[in-house]
């Protein structure tokens, strides 16, 4: 672009400009989405004025109900749905971090579902079937999740790598073999609780006490350790991505495997140690479900987690701190879905916002033209 | 034991079509370049559309605005792929997501039940099954003969090779992909509104219940052929239906080899056959998930 005397403008202005063109392609989709959806229960439950006490029901649900507060309600009324809010956001975070991963070294995770199930299982049967102190119960039931997810993960990367089998047939087929093996074998089968005096409980034992995650404010809420251990993920893998020489060699095996090779990096390697990775943050997804809300794993998992995390990694655009505020958001609105019962929205409507937000996500060409206009870059171009 | 082959048949009859639409209506998209791992939200759609069209309009027209829907689901996905750049197989799966919590909430909204529509009509019987199982028979054959043996087909089949050479050749590249995707969406809604019409009588929340992820999973098995693919559906569905006569028939059986592990198989199958092949002889169409820039050339 050609410019007499371009009037430099502040580092400050510049790195806001940059920062607003970068999540643009996130942000626009997202409102666009609300806004879409607002419109659809407007037209189809009843006006605008139900619409709106329908969506104001789902943000009080998510961030808690501040009009009861401000009436003199105790603090239990913010609490509770934040408990709610940061168990959803906790799931949608390590499930996003862990297709994000696979993103960065050129691999499409679609089995993130599967390799959840196979890490709730593990920390459901090591936290059922061992005995352990309360220090050592917990991270080795994740630990256990973690390696299960971590190896249901490898077995794609060693096909594509050796036999150049396509990663998103493999994770689709072994999401399968995962529900089929697991809810239609062992959970109901050979793993099923005993119960005694004829009592007949759907799923598997229930686990130790020792086991749970900590809950964080007490009984008031079902606040958890969870969303700690997520967010701290986050921040490990962006560092990882960011500042370590292993983050990238990811980086560069995903933009260009052969140049990659050239510079001596072990594309092999890296490859397998990130999906390593992302399957291990799937697992462990599974057992944050399994510590911290369900106590076992129940006859089926219901809410296709795995597939959500697709939803919050291209959201967020692959950045790990991205995926986090994508997942807080989506995890409070999911929380705050509940709610809207009320009005005659089944309570699955924030996956509607969220799927709709991923589509139009996947229209990248029509934001990054936006971008261009909105916020023309004022150097580099290509 | 005839009347046990005779019983197995007639569920395969019955419950196969919609594997085999769909499956048949993949290999087209992926055929020309496009991965479709969109198929289960195209089937979810026209099942909905179906049995919501059946309440007001004679069943056959219904399934037809089934077909339709899935057309219309895979020209967005076409439009996404094509046009806005979308990586393929997000735009697939963002298009399972929508439609999976869009089913829901139109049957919470319109009919004010979560579980599933109102009873409706199915297809009159034909011969003893419904019209959609002769069509899904002859199907196949019809699909595999426009592919194999007609212009059209070369250029389908040419543009998921090397659309450079297609584009060469003064043809043009984005509105093949674009049919070819539409095609495929159309049988994908084909194959939901068999469910909705023919195997049941209603739309259910939880339809099609992975049998979507099943057809491409039968396409890769036929290796992106649609006698192949075709084959592979049938082969998928007799299993099934054998292992639901014996879990009424024969439940020791099933104490040997658990349901679990019967309903693993097709997938495991699909993963054995495809880490048996030979690195590089891979059946996937060459520009299988690539868009086509002219200014890339």
């Amino acid at each position: 672009m050609l410019e007499a005397t371009p009037t430099p403008p502040g580092r400050l202005r510049r790195a806001a400009r940059e920062l607003a063109r970068a999540a643009l392609p996130s942000v626009a989709p997202i409102l666009t989405s609300l806004l879409v959806c607002f419109v659809a229960v407007a037209a189809l439950r009843g006006g605008v004025a139900v619409a709106v006490d329908a969506f104001l029901a789902m943000t009080w649900g998510a961030i808690g109900d501040v009009p009861r507060l401000l009436e003199g309600a105790s603090v239990a009324v913010l609490l509770r749905p934040w408990g709610e809010s940061a168990t959803k956001a906790a799931l949608l975070t390590l499930t996003g971090l862990s297709v994000a991963a696979a993103f960065r070294v050129g691999l499409f995770n679609i089995g993130a579902q599967g390799q959840l199930m196979v890490g709730a299982l593990a920390a459901a049967v090591v936290g059922a079937a061992v005995e352990l102190p309360a220090a050592l119960h917990g991270p080795a039931c994740l630990l256990a999740a973690a390696l299960a997810g971590g190896l249901y993960a490898l077995g794609p990367a060693l096909l594509k790598l050796s036999r150049g089998v396509h990663e998103v047939i493999s994770t689709i087929m072994l999401n399968w073999v995962a529900v089929a093996l697991i809810e239609n074998w062992l959970v109901p089968g050979p793993l099923r609780a005993q119960v005694g005096g004829g009592n007949s409980v759907a799923g598997t034992a229930q686990i130790h006490e020792t086991a749970e995650l900590p809950r964080l404010v007490g009984e008031v809420s079902r606040l958890n350790a969870g969303i700690l251990l997520a967010a701290g993920a986050a921040v490990v893998l962006w560092l990882w991505l960011a500042r370590f020489v292993g983050g990238y060699e990811w980086r560069a095996a995903g933009l260009g495997p052969e140049a990659a090779r050239a510079a001596g990096i072990d594309v092999r390697r890296t490859v397998l140690r990130a999906m390593l990775t992302s399957g291990a943050l799937a697992g462990l997804a599974g057992a944050v479900l399994v510590l911290g809300t369900e106590q076992r794993y129940p006859a089926t998992l219901g809410a296709p987690y795995g597939f959500d995390g697709i939803a919050m990694a291209l959201i967020g655009q692959g950045h790990p701190l991205g995926v986090l505020a994508t997942s807080t958001l989506f995890g409070g609105l999911r929380a705050g879905g509940t709610r809207m019962q009320l009005f005659g929205v089944h309570k699955s409507f924030p996956e509607l916002i969220q799927g709709l937000a991923l589509l139009l996500v996947a229209a990248r060409l029509v934001w990054t033209k936006l971008a261009d206009r909105w916020l023309p870059a004022r150097e580099g171009g290509p | 034991m005839t009347a046990f082959v005779l019983a197995l048949f007639d569920s395969v009859l019955d419950a196969a079509p919609a594997l085999v639409f769909a499956a048949v209506g993949t290999t087209l998209s992926e055929r020309a370049g496009v991965v479709n791992v969109g198929v289960e939200g195209m089937m979810r759609a026209g099942a909905f559309a179906a049995a919501a069209s059946a309440l007001v309009l004679p069943t056959p027209w219904a399934v037809l605005v089934g077909a339709g829907v899935g057309a219309a689901i895979g020209a967005l996905h076409g439009w996404l792929c094509i046009w806005a750049r979308s990586d393929q197989v997000v735009s697939g799966m963002a298009i399972n997501l929508v439609m999976l919590a869009l089913g829901q909430f139109l049957l919470e909204a319109a009919f004010s039940s979560p579980s599933g529509t109102p009873p409706i009509t199915q297809l009159t019987p034909w011969l003893g099954h419904s019209p959609l199982t002769w069509l899904a028979v002859a199907l196949p054959f019809v699909v595999h003969a426009v592919v194999q043996r007609t212009p059209f087909g070369l250029r389908l089949r040419a543009v998921g090779e090397k659309p450079e050479a297609v584009a060469a050749m003064g043809v043009r590249v984005a509105p093949l992909r674009l049919a070819a995707v539409v095609a495929s969406g159309a049988l994908a809604g084909l194959g939901g509104a068999h469910l909705s019409t023919a195997v049941l009588d209603r739309f259910e929340h939880h339809m099609p219940a992975g049998l979507g992820f099943m057809a491409v999973a039968a396409m890769v098995f036929g290796r992106w052929r649609p006698l192949g693919a075709a084959l592979a559906a049938l082969f998928f569905s007799v299993g099934d239906a054998l292992r639901l006569s014996l879990a009424s028939s024969a439940p020791g059986l099933l104490e040997v080899v658990p349901q679990g592990v019967l309903l693993a198989m097709p997938y495991a199958l699909t993963l054995v056959v495809l880490s048996l092949q030979r690195r590089g002889a891979s059946r996937a169409p060459a520009a299988l998930g690539r868009p086509y820039d002219p200014e890339v050339r």
